[in-house]
């Protein structure tokens, strides 16, 4: 594949746990091991009950689409091409909300509450993006 | 003690606003203050307290209280600098008030200077702390607002030309307001036919981006009663704050805008009902329809049609923006709100003056969807 010229993560210890699983084909969100909150994005302390300790869980990857967006206008040259692109915050299943795109179908396609589920694009050898396409 | 009432704004000014080559930050917070201080009929030498803004093309950020202060040679007994994008005007004038009444400072200069139109500052910035949302394209200022409109009208079926409603509006205001940057009235067709910035946005759904600089002075209303202007009393304020955003469920509708209205209607012992004119911060059209319901103006997911057939425009029942808003007088980022809500309270705005006005709403808001406030503004029986 070409060089893929677009932002990606910057891998530290902290992320790359979500990243790792990311590329072996899992979404995997941290889960408190004081008080069970299940949180993203990814954070070193929990924003519940400030405990450092956490637990990597596999989540189903399931979820609807919360809000619904359409870029035009280009604001990094690096998606000058992907125009008109869309952005979706998703609710996960499980709680979590994370913004992301939904994939394989035109932009016009997809409607707030239209159920989706993840998958992974590997635009380089490290780093597998989550992604959402609509469920069947 | 309550602060209600007990503040004032004794002086406003504002620069040229627009394109503005030659002009940077410095020059037009500088500018602004020197025309505020004329307003005032005060001296340089009664200004004790100084609280600024740093402009986007502020290369100093933080210090900006102490290249501005030493520009304007002040040696204050207060002073500091404050980044909430769009909620930091208010945020402010508040902290003002409250250095006033804790003795710290008797007469405070908040002041703001830009030149993010020549200085192409494009509010472009990617949110998310730790991994980017531009890794999934999700750029800009106009991209959360547009999360919450894309989800309002999911909900509660609000539409593109409901928004547009705002846009008329604020255009119509400014196009009497000699000052304002977009001056040529527009209709609803022609915001339908603008181009897309990010769906469900149009162009003339976003606010404009300005040179420009505001500056407003606080003073006790003790001391007020013997300056040069009709007496403005700040009769309740507010703030609320959520530095969550994925965190919240609800952060789209930010659900904190409705306690600080909630808190400033309560120091004020008012309510919606009370309220002749409001400047509602507008960096984008949703955010006023937001606004709207957060204070009560009409119920939850209703003001899609509360803004229908200029209910918001000047004659209307609640005129909104009255001076053109962020939309179409200038991006000052909430600044110019203040001003124009003095303005109204003094009388002062010549054909675009809401007849017989005595209290205005006047709301901020900024940063990613997080940081909110509003004042009740009063004119002096």
């Amino acid at each position: 594949m070409s060089a893929y010229t677009k932002p990606v993560p910057t891998l530290d210890d902290g992320n790359r746990p979500f990243w790792d699983a990311c590329r072996e084909g899992r979404l995997d969100l941290q889960r408190c091991a004081s008080c069970g909150h299940l949180r993203y994005p990814v954070s070193h302390a929990c924003p519940e009950c400030l405990s450092y300790d956490s637990e990597w869980t596999t989540v189903s990857g399931k979820g609807k689409v919360f809000s619904y967006i359409v870029f035009h206008q280009v604001y990094n040259q690096a998606f000058a091409e992907d125009v008109p692109y869309n952005v979706a915050l998703i609710q996960l299943d499980d709680g979590p909300r994370m913004f992301s795109n939904v994939t394989g179908v035109a932009n016009d396609a997809v409607k707030v509450g239209d159920r989706v589920e993840v998958v992974f694009d590997a635009v380089t050898d490290e780093i597998a993006i989550p992604r959402f396409k609509l469920a069947g | 003690m309550t602060l209600s009432n007990r503040m004032a704004i004794v002086g406003v000014g504002a620069t040229e606003q627009g394109k503005l080559p030659g002009s940077t930050s410095h020059t037009l917070a500088v500018e602004a203050f020197k025309r505020a201080l004329a307003d005032s009929g005060l001296q340089k030498s009664d200004i004790d307290g100084l609280l600024t803004m740093p402009g986007t093309t502020a290369p100093e950020g933080s210090l900006n209280y102490l290249r501005l202060g030493e520009a304007l040679g002040l040696d204050p007994s207060y002073t500091g600098s404050m980044t909430m994008g769009g909620g930091t005007a208010g945020a402010l004038v508040q902290m003002a008030c409250m250095a006033i009444d804790a003795g710290l400072a008797t007469n405070v200069a908040c002041v703001f200077g830009d030149a993010a139109r020549t200085g192409g500052s494009r509010f472009n910035r990617a949110s998310g702390w730790g991994d980017s949302w531009g890794i999934w394209g999700m750029y800009g200022a106009a991209a959360n607002s547009a999360v919450a409109a894309s989800r309002h009208m999911a909900l509660y079926g609000t539409t593109s030309r409901q928004l547009g409603e705002v846009a008329v509006a604020c255009r119509r205001h400014a196009s009497m307001n000699p000052n304002a940057v977009m001056r040529e009235p527009i209709t609803l067709d022609d915001h339908q036919a603008s181009r897309w910035v990010v769906e469900p946005f149009h162009l003339l759904d976003c606010c404009l981006i300005s040179d420009g600089g505001v500056c407003i002075i606080v003073s006790s209303a003790e001391r007020a009663k013997d300056m040069k202007q009709p007496l403005v009393t700040i009769a309740g304020m507010g703030q609320a704050y959520t530095t969550r955003t994925l965190g919240r469920e609800d952060w789209w509708y930010v659900p904190h805008q409705k306690e600080a209205l909630a808190r400033a209607f309560k120091m004020a012992g008012m309510g919606p009902q009370d309220i002749d004119v409001a400047q509602l911060y507008d960096n984008f059209t949703m955010s006023v329809l937001l606004w709207l319901e957060h204070a009560g103006f009409c119920k939850v997911g209703e003001a899609g049609s509360f803004v229908e057939g200029g209910r918001i425009q000047l004659g209307g029942d609640l005129p909104v923006n009255t001076a053109g808003g962020n939309l179409s007088e200038s991006y000052m980022e909430g600044w110019l709100h203040i001003v124009e809500g003095v303005r109204q309270m003094r009388h002062a705005c010549g054909p675009r003056q809401v007849e017989g006005a005595e209290v205005c709403l006047v709301t901020g808001r900024g940063m990613t969807l997080n940081c909110s406030n509003g004042m009740i503004l009063r004119r002096a029986a």
